[in-house]
């Protein structure tokens, strides 16, 4: 292991500076060492500037994520060693408005998530407790999908988010299906109204970015190819 | 309306692969590497089963054509008039190709 790193770290204060900048720091490299610790290093030590969000430092909150060495990572949960590179690039998340330095603005992507309503609506006519089985087909769909902490590390990878502002962004369609597939949720067919539509479900073209970035090993683009079928027996009549 | 463009694009893509394959086989491979003389084709032509292969193969190729570029548009910002604007400009031209193509393959098997 080197005893050093240099890091590279993308600056700018939209109130102050005219255009980006990148400063350049040495830190001092320990065991384990997480990619958060050095952020934090900087700023305890050399730069008391630099902003940058994080919260709960174990994989959670999904509010550490950062575009390090050409890809969105949650700095708290990469190790600097799995970089295998003393040379680190560290970058706000592309495809969101930049607040200053690492920090953005998280506001487009939350609001293409309410869009889709992202919480259960309970079906009156179906009288509780009523269970979906831990080993159902059903259950077994939506169990994976179930584990977004919205980080916005697949809505920073996605290419169509970069180019078409309206789209939905795979985050929110991957919420959008797993209360689609839950066959308990009073409005299934309002949801499917408004993911079946050009800035929804059809603006995927299966890149898989999504997937290859989310830190929790989910798989967005799968969720969204469920629901271009679902859409389409749908339409067919076959599925309510 | 987009859940049926987008079944029929999948479905042309598949009627492209077979159709394509038949067609390139049949182009290519079936004269044994030789290349084919105008009557050869115009002979196949008036086969009844190829000269609908050929048609499908323009119909459809045309489609996923159209459809797959008037996809790549809406992937950027655009207004609700430049989408209209787009979409008849393809219908348009994919339309003309059609008719164009279709009307060349019948002319060309009635014509002798």
């Amino acid at each position: 292991m080197p005893d050093s790193l240099h890091v590279k770290v993308f600056r700018f204060n939209p109130d102050r500076d005219v255009e980006p900048r990148f400063d350049n720091f040495e830190v001092p490299v320990f065991d384990n060492m997480a990619l958060l610790d050095v952020v934090m290093h900087i700023q305890n030590c050399l730069d008391r500037s630099l902003s940058f969000r994080f919260s709960c430092r174990i994989g959670m909150c999904g509010s550490c994520a950062m575009y390090v060495n050409g890809r969105a990572r949650l700095v708290c949960r990469t190790q600097v060693s799995s970089l295998r590179t003393q040379d680190i690039t560290i970058m706000p998340l592309p495809n969101f408005p930049i607040i200053r330095d690492l920090v953005v603005d998280m506001a487009p992507f939350f609001e293409k998530w309410k869009k889709i309503k992202p919480y259960y609506v309970s079906n009156k006519e179906i009288s509780e407790p009523v269970v979906v089985r831990p080993g159902s087909g059903e259950r077994e769909i939506i169990d994976d999908m179930l584990d977004c902490i919205t980080c916005g590390c697949c809505y920073s990878a996605c290419s169509m988010v970069a180019t078409n502002s309206e789209y939905l962004g795979p985050a929110a369609l991957n919420r959008a299906y797993t209360l689609i597939a839950d066959k308990r949720d009073a409005i299934r067919v309002e949801r499917l109204k408004t993911v079946d539509r050009s800035y929804g479900v059809w603006r995927c073209h299966t890149q898989f970015n999504c997937a290859e970035v989310c830190p929790k090993n989910i798989v967005p683009t799968r969720s969204i190819q469920n629901l271009k079928r679902r859409c389409v027996l749908h339409k067919f009549g076959i599925v309510k | 309306m987009h859940a049926w463009t987008w079944l029929l694009q999948r479905i042309s893509a598949v009627i492209l692969l077979v159709a394509l394959g038949w067609h390139i086989a049949l182009l290519h491979f079936s004269n044994g590497g030789a290349p084919l003389s105008y009557n050869d084709i115009l002979t196949r032509l008036k086969t009844p089963a190829l000269l609908s292969l050929d048609v499908l193969l323009l119909i459809f190729g045309l489609y996923h054509a159209c459809y797959g570029l008037y996809s790549v548009f809406l992937d950027f910002d655009s207004t609700t008039k430049q989408r209209v604007v787009v979409l008849v400009l393809l219908i348009a031209i994919g339309l003309g190709f059609a008719g164009f193509g279709v009307f060349g393959l019948v002319s060309i098997v009635f014509s002798s």
